[in-house]
């Protein structure tokens, strides 16, 4: 009977509970009215909380009028709302992109913001979409701080993308990019924008090594979109425009060529080369009309759908990029899917399979350069009198006596073109037998099969100089297969409420096997399509092949904790062992460790929270390595070579590289330090760090020494020398909204300098590029060196005046109007030792300024960047303006060259011998500031929500490279590194000529997701 | 008042910068420097460089030394060093009138000297551009360069030599180390010309000798002038010529090919091969390169072969290609006329591209130096069609065409690509490729020269026009 009492009282007093509170419902959504499921739905001061649903809904009690609701989402801006007398409370969170609950992928897990004690910097996904790439990498340029992208023009081509600045002087410069966790390499060509979720970029070593032997140059780790729980979603972005070609140079008509050429014939005592310049008015072939398109279409679609359920998630995307050259036939086009399912089995069990196929093509002309240079009286064919009816179709072109290879007839010959397929596969496990505790083992192998194919037909254009006698027929296949297996156990745990601690441990594997087969043949019977297969080939058939592989294996581990969340340490260890390197040094340990203090937490701090929303101080150490380094190193290689001995040709061995049982990875130290901080609920937010890092036993290819009886050809790699960069990276941000006008402002600051500390000897010079940059210990590497081009000779007292002290001519040939070089030691002597730096390839600082607004509907983007402080060597100075060679040059030169004195103290008289050397001596003639503030995109889109059957339509206008502020007079101040087979990555830096420019592009967008 | 205090330390920082630029030598007070030219008086001569010499000297140090002479554009600025101080400095400063300065200008030459401490001296000199620097010019009438004295026939060397100079000679030196001639004759009175002529007597053994002459004038700054002779004494001929010019002709005028070097040699047996361009063609063999003397081989009264230099010439009786045999010891010779089999170059020098190959026709030019127009690209030699060579239509197997030579000259002719090409190595020897490494430099006056190449002699011929 008691129990009935105190049964009933429970139950009244529950009711009376009950008839106290409020029911609330409604439904939580994004900007673009899509639900969010998920959603924490809190009454504020009370343990209750509640979640919406599928659809975004939900319902929870509250227990008065004056209770107020907190909504919050991973990746929006959490929203607290007064209940009054709603009973109904619909709401639309705005995505955020610098909430410090926001998760970060650190390489091997991923951890809140708030937790991250190293130097990563992250970008999402949307912000890499607002410009039409095909190198998702150049539409980072300018967003992150510490890392300086340059662009590339043409279909293909690949930035260089440098992370807080150079570490190796011999090694790709490149960062590793790891694609939802798995290592890709150093080229990102393959992956579409419209794929990637977000981008994060290790910058220090503190970050980026639990990554070890690959890690020196930078990480940047790119998650892929997933599937979310919700409904299906589709959606479809579609980016179209035109790259715009304009001719960089207004160059000679035929009448003014030949006034220019007669003037440089008769200033070296020559008579005219083209008498009566006059005769060629309106007789001037328009090569640049006859090849050059100028404007080239460029599309960037994707398809999507995305959608799931709590036990499946899943995101299909098909994407299509296709840049076309500006020569009318080649370019670059690819296809990609990526068909990713994640499954849920239980609360302990989950699994994910990612599903890549790929598709690319590429190839196209290089030869835009001649069209400028070749001379404009030669026409396009040879005049009807000199055809014979015989020639074949590519026979039937005129020769210029320029020397230039008739542009019109080389690109009508290009048949040179890449196909590439790949699949990736990558899949994971995920086991949770604990709270807290997660073991996950990842899993994926990347099959790929590249086909090079060139043909080269026969013609002959001029007996002696233009000419392919015999066709010729090429074709490479190139497989690879390369698998990644990594297995890692992390334990989360929270003790005593403020003890914050995660363990993670693991192992990778990663296997990289290829192989080509390689055939050649002369002598197709005819040149038409359908012959072009090595089977035609009737003449010297050739064939070759090889295989490669390399491998690494590796621990890893990693232990973070953090007291309260104000005192954090993280520290890494990872274990490499690789194929590349014998036993001696086949294994090698990058530990890092970094600290951080979020002083914002501490008591003191409470009164500045009004203004303060973060505070936070970094340091971190670390350890990477660089092992790009060819895959057979250690091994000694036998070389072949053809001599003629009594007459006959001998083929001949020798040794061509030896093996170094001691060679080891380029190890590069860094120290860093850093502020966050944020003001005014993160309004204005930002970071500046410092960092220095030096590389050790850096990896130089030297030659044997004589007396080692090798022959001077033959080369070892070793770790000699080393290098420092520093500098520092800032990033400010500043985001507010007013009414229905919202903007955004970021600004990127990044300095770099880098020092050569030590070299093999001391005293050692390192020559790159010709022998025109030297690499010296104490200076930064690749610096421009050259003769000093002190202005011209103006009369005849300034010629008489340059000698020695005895009255010796410094420049015996040179007369009035030549350069005036000078003697920088003073030894009277004109000679190898006056040569000096005249330049550096590298910038000062680099700053980005990303604006966004956003009024109702409209939203306009605007990105600018800039390089400031470096210089470019113009090569096209001696094309343009050298009289020596019967190339064109540019439209009135000869009124543009010295002509008298005080008509230019710049460009050198013309002179058809040149034999002052003004051109062929490497001097300051050359270099010119490459500083340069390019706009690389702006954008303006217009968004509508909810109409025409459609969740969202956004339509956009954009012009990507459309303004560039610069004095360099060259093609494009975008100039990146040399040629790294000749070992001129960093040593070349800094040249620019007929490079492909990054070109300006005018682009139309629509996106509809329903 | 914030103003003010910014305008008080903007000036303390401005009396500060400016007391800083006053100071600009940094040296105390010194004495003038001094100045020492050596002549006041310095000969010059258009398209001639003369010399400054001058002591310059300060109790301090240096600091710049200026030379002018506005009227012929130099001011030249000589600065030196100041750590260390120089306290002395010979200058020597050369510079060259320009040619089209006349000889009877004059001008000041102005010397500002400064030191360490700002201290100004100034200096003249004058310059006279009537100079004479001609060296003595001595022409040899015997021996010529490269003789040969056939020491069998006479081991006298007689040498006899003209030396001519306008400001007149002062002495004539013969030097011979070898054979102990060390021979000066001082000259009273002089004289502008002056003939040597002594003769020396040979040791019987071979040798070769190099004769040493030396002349020097008068003029106020002397000039020296000198020639060496390179002499052959010799029981055998080592090289023998075929002359085909008129007894006179100056033979060092060619710039190839004339006189014709021989083309075999055993012992003393030499065998030529050459081309007779006309009927009854008269023909000499030289003993030397150079000169008609001391060797030449022609026919006496009697029609035999004698080594005399007032021997009458060798007739080939008919136009055609000989082989000729001569043995200057047995002063024996045949001369044997033949039909060339070698390889006719015909329908040359159009230089007609066709497709097919069997229809092309070659060109043949010149690639070379010392060559107007041709350099080392067979394509300038293709474009420059001044430089083709055509057909001699009364002779299949010569190229002929005219040149512009420039100077030293070296050459090898050539058609496309190097296919076909001739390389002239010396002796004026023409091989068609492959044949002997080394093109030849020959020196060569500047004008218009006609070329002949001979592909049957392998032999090119590049004669004044």
């Amino acid at each position: 009977m008691k129990f009935k009492y105190i049964w009933f009282f429970i139950a009244l007093l529950c009711t009376a509970v009950s008839f106290g509170q409020i029911k609330i419902k409604g439904t939580v959504k994004d900007k673009a009215k899509v639900p969010i499921p998920g959603v924490n739905v809190i009454v504020k001061g009370t343990s209750t909380s509640a979640a919406t649903d599928f659809d975004g809904n939900y319902v929870i009690n509250v227990p008065n009028k004056n209770s107020q609701i907190e909504f919050s989402f991973v990746g929006f801006t959490s929203q607290v709302v007064s209940v009054g007398d709603k009973t109904e409370i619909n709401i639309v969170l705005q995505e955020s992109s610098q909430a410090l609950d926001e998760i970060v992928v650190v390489g091997y897990a991923a951890v809140k913001k708030s937790d991250v004690t190293s130097s990563i910097s992250s970008i999402k996904g949307k912000e890499l979409q607002t410009m039409t790439v095909g190198n998702v990498t150049e539409s980072l340029q300018g967003k992150v701080s510490g890392v300086q992208v340059t662009g590339q023009g043409g279909p293909g081509a690949q930035p260089r993308v440098l992370i807080r600045g150079i570490s190796t002087v011999n090694l790709s410069t490149d960062p590793l990019y790891v694609v939802d966790g798995i290592p890709m390499g150093t080229s990102i060509n393959f992956l579409s924008n419209n794929e990637i979720e977000s981008m994060e970029v290790l910058k220090d070593a503190s970050a980026s090594a639990i990554y070890g032997s690959r890690a020196s140059n930078g990480v940047i780790l790119i998650t892929t979109k997933k599937g979310k729980v919700g409904k299906t979603r589709f959606n479809f972005d579609l980016s179209s425009g035109m790259q715009i070609m304009n001719n960089p140079y207004n160059m000679a008509d035929a009448e003014g060529y030949a006034t220019i050429m007669n003037k440089a014939y008769n200033n070296s005592g020559y008579s005219d080369y083209l008498p009566n310049p006059s005769q060629y008015k309106g007789k001037t072939t328009d090569w640049w009309r006859a090849g050059i398109k100028t404007g080239t279409p460029v599309t960037n679609a994707s398809f999507g759908v995305s959608g799931g359920s709590d036990k499946h998630t899943y995101a299909i995307s098909l994407n299509y990029y296709n840049s076309e050259s500006m020569y009318g036939i080649g370019g670059w086009e690819r296809v990609t899917m990526r068909i990713a399912n994640d499954f849920k089995f239980s609360d302990k069990f989950s699994a994910g399979i990612t599903l890549n196929p790929r598709y690319e093509t590429w190839g196209a002309p290089g030869n835009w350069a001649d069209f400028d240079k070749i001379d404009p009286i030669t026409p396009i064919y040879k005049p009807a009198d000199q055809l014979t009816g015989l020639e074949n179709e590519y026979s039937i072109y005129a020769r210029s006596p320029s020397y230039i290879w008739n542009p019109v007839a080389a690109v009508n010959r290009y048949d040179d073109y890449t196909d590439q397929y790949n699949l990736n596969t990558n899949g994971y496990l995920q086991y949770e037998p604990i709270k807290g505790l997660v073991i996950r083992t990842q899993a994926s192998v990347e099959v790929g099969d590249k086909i090079w194919s060139k043909f080269t037909p026969d013609f002959v254009i001029d007996a002696a100089h233009e000419k392919a006698e015999i066709n010729t027929i090429e074709r490479r296949a190139t497989n690879n297969v390369d698998w990644t297996w990594q297995n890692t156990v992390t334990y989360n745990k929270t003790f005593a409420g403020k003890h914050n601690a995660s363990l993670m441990i693991g192992n990778t594997m990663e296997e990289y096997n290829g192989n080509d087969v390689w055939g050649y043949g002369e002598g197709v019977p005819n040149n038409s399509d359908s012959m072009r297969e090595l089977n035609a080939a009737t003449k010297n058939r050739n064939s070759g092949g090889n295989s490669w592989s390399s491998s690494i294996m590796s621990y890893l581990s990693r232990f973070s904790y953090n007291y309260d969340g104000k005192y954090y340490f993280t520290g890494t260890f990872r274990r490499d062992g690789s194929s590349k390197f014998m036993a001696n040094n086949k294994w090698a340990n990058f530990p890092s460790a970094s600290v951080s203090w979020r002083i914002l937490n501490e008591g003191f701090m409470e009164p500045t929270k009004d203004v303060l929303s973060d505070l936070r101080f970094r340091a971190g150490w670390g350890k990477v390595g660089n092992q790009n380094l060819p895959s057979a190193v250690y091994q000694s290689n036998i070389g072949q070579g053809f001599y003629i001995i009594d007459g006959q040709v001998v083929d001949t061995s020798y040794p061509s590289s030896m093996a170094n049982k001691d060679i080891k990875w380029e190890t590069v130290e860094d120290v860093s330090f850093g502020i966050d901080f944020g003001l005014w609920k993160n309004k204005l937010s930002g970071s500046l760090e410092y960092y220095q890092k030096k590389t050790h036993d850096m990896l130089f290819l030297k030659q044997f020494p004589t007396y080692s009886g090798f022959p001077g050809f033959s080369t070892m790699w070793t770790n000699v020398g080393s290098m420092q960069s520093s500098g520092i990276d800032l990033l400010i941000s500043y985001k507010d909204k007013k009414g229905d006008f919202s903007y955004g402002v970021d600004l990127t600051f990044t300095t770099v300098n880098v020092e050569m500390l030590s070299l093999s000897s001391e005293g050692e010079k390192l020559y790159g590029a010709s022998n025109r940059t030297l690499t010296v210990k104490g200076e930064e590497p690749g610096y421009f060196y050259g003769y000093v081009a002190d202005g011209l000779f103006q009369n005849q007292t300034e010629l008489n005046s340059h000698t020695d002290e005895h009255g010796t001519k410094l420049q015996p040939y040179a007369q009035l109007g030549d350069i005036r070089f000078k003697d920088v030691n003073g030894d009277g002597k004109l000679d190898d030792k006056d040569r000096t730096k005249i330049g550096s390839p590298w910038a000062d600082y680099n700053v980005g300024l990303n604006l966004n607004f956003g009024y109702k509907n409209f939203d306009l983007v605007a990105n600018f960047y800039s390089s400031i402080g470096n210089d470019i060597i113009n090569q096209n100075i001696s094309d343009l303006y050298n009289g020596a060679s019967l190339t064109n040059k540019v439209n009135g030169l000869d009124q543009m060259a010295w002509h008298g004195e005080g008509t230019s103290n710049y460009i050198p008289r013309l002179s058809k011998d040149d034999n002052n050397e003004n051109y062929t001596k490497f001097s300051s003639l050359y270099v010119e500031d490459g500083s340069f503030v390019r706009m690389k995109n702006l954008q303006l889109g217009y968004s509508f929500y909810n109409k025409f059957g459609l969740d969202k339509l956004r339509i956009s206008l954009s012009g990507q490279n459309l303004w560039t502020w610069t004095n360099y007079s060259g093609v494009d101040p975008e100039v990146a590194g040399g040629d790294p087979n000749t070992g001129d990555r960093v040593k070349g830096s800094g040249f620019g000529g007929w490079n492909y420019p990054v070109q300006p592009t005018i682009l139309m967008g629509l996106n509809v997701a329903f | 008042m914030k103003k003010n205090v910014f305008l008080f330390f903007l000036t303390l920082f401005a009396i500060f910068f400016t007391g800083c630029q006053n100071n600009e030598s940094g040296f105390p007070s010194s004495d003038n420097p001094t100045v020492v030219v050596s002549t006041k008086e310095i000969y010059g001569a258009p398209s001639r460089k003369f010399e400054i010499k001058a002591a310059l000297a300060d109790d301090l140090g240096l600091k710049s030394v200026e030379i002018q002479i506005p009227e012929l554009s130099l001011d030249k600025v000589i600065s030196f060093a100041t750590d260390p101080l120089l306290k002395s400095y010979d200058l020597s400063y050369f510079f060259e009138v320009p040619a089209n300065r006349g000889t009877s200008e004059a001008f000041k030459i102005k010397l500002i000297i400064t030191d360490v401490s700002g201290n100004v001296v100034n200096e003249e000199a004058n310059l006279r551009l009537d100079g004479e620097f001609a060296a003595p010019s001595i022409t040899m009438v015997t021996p010529k360069e490269g003789a040969v004295i056939l020491l069998s026939t006479s081991n006298q060397m007689p040498v006899n030599f003209v030396v001519n100079d306008d400001s007149g000679i002062d002495y004539v030196q013969v030097k011979c180390e070898a054979l102990g001639i060390d021979e000066t004759v001082q000259l009273t009175g002089s004289p502008q010309s002056y003939t040597f002529n002594k003769t020396y007597t040979l040791p019987v053994t071979a040798a070769d000798y190099v004769l040493t002459i030396t002349a020097k004038d008068k003029f106020a700054i002397p000039n020296t002038g000198t020639l060496s002779v390179n002499i052959v004494a010799t029981n055998e001929y080592p090289a023998l010529y075929l002359c085909d010019q008129p007894k006179g002709t100056n033979l060092t005028t060619d710039a190839v090919g004339v006189p014709m070097y021989f083309h075999e040699k055993s012992g003393q047996d030499f065998e030529f091969k050459y081309y007779a361009d006309k009927d009854n063609k008269e023909i000499y063999f030289l003993g030397q390169e150079s000169d008609f003397a001391p060797h030449c081989f022609g026919l006496n009264t009697s029609g035999e072969l004698v080594d005399d230099v007032a021997s009458t010439a060798i007739i080939l009786p008919t136009k055609g290609y000989y082989s000729i045999k001569v043995n200057p010891n047995t002063l024996k010779y045949t001369a044997t006329k033949y039909t060339p089999s070698s390889k006719v170059w015909a329908d040359i020098a159009n230089g007609l591209w066709h497709d097919d190959e069997a229809l092309r026709r070659p060109f043949v030019s010149v690639c070379g130096g010392g060559i107007q127009g041709a350099d080392w690209d067979t394509w300038t030699a293709w474009v420059q069609t001044g430089l083709h060579l055509a057909n001699n239509p009364n002779n299949p197997y010569q190229l002929v065409g005219e040149y512009t030579l420039t100077g030293q000259m070296e050459a090898t002719f050539t058609g496309q690509w190097w296919s076909p090409s001739w390389r002239l190595i010396k002796n004026g020897i023409c091989t068609m490729s492959p044949g002997e490494n080394g093109n030849a430099k020959y020196p060569a006056a500047a004008g218009v020269y006609k070329v002949v190449l001979d592909t049957e002699l392998e032999r090119v011929f590049i004669t004044k026009k």
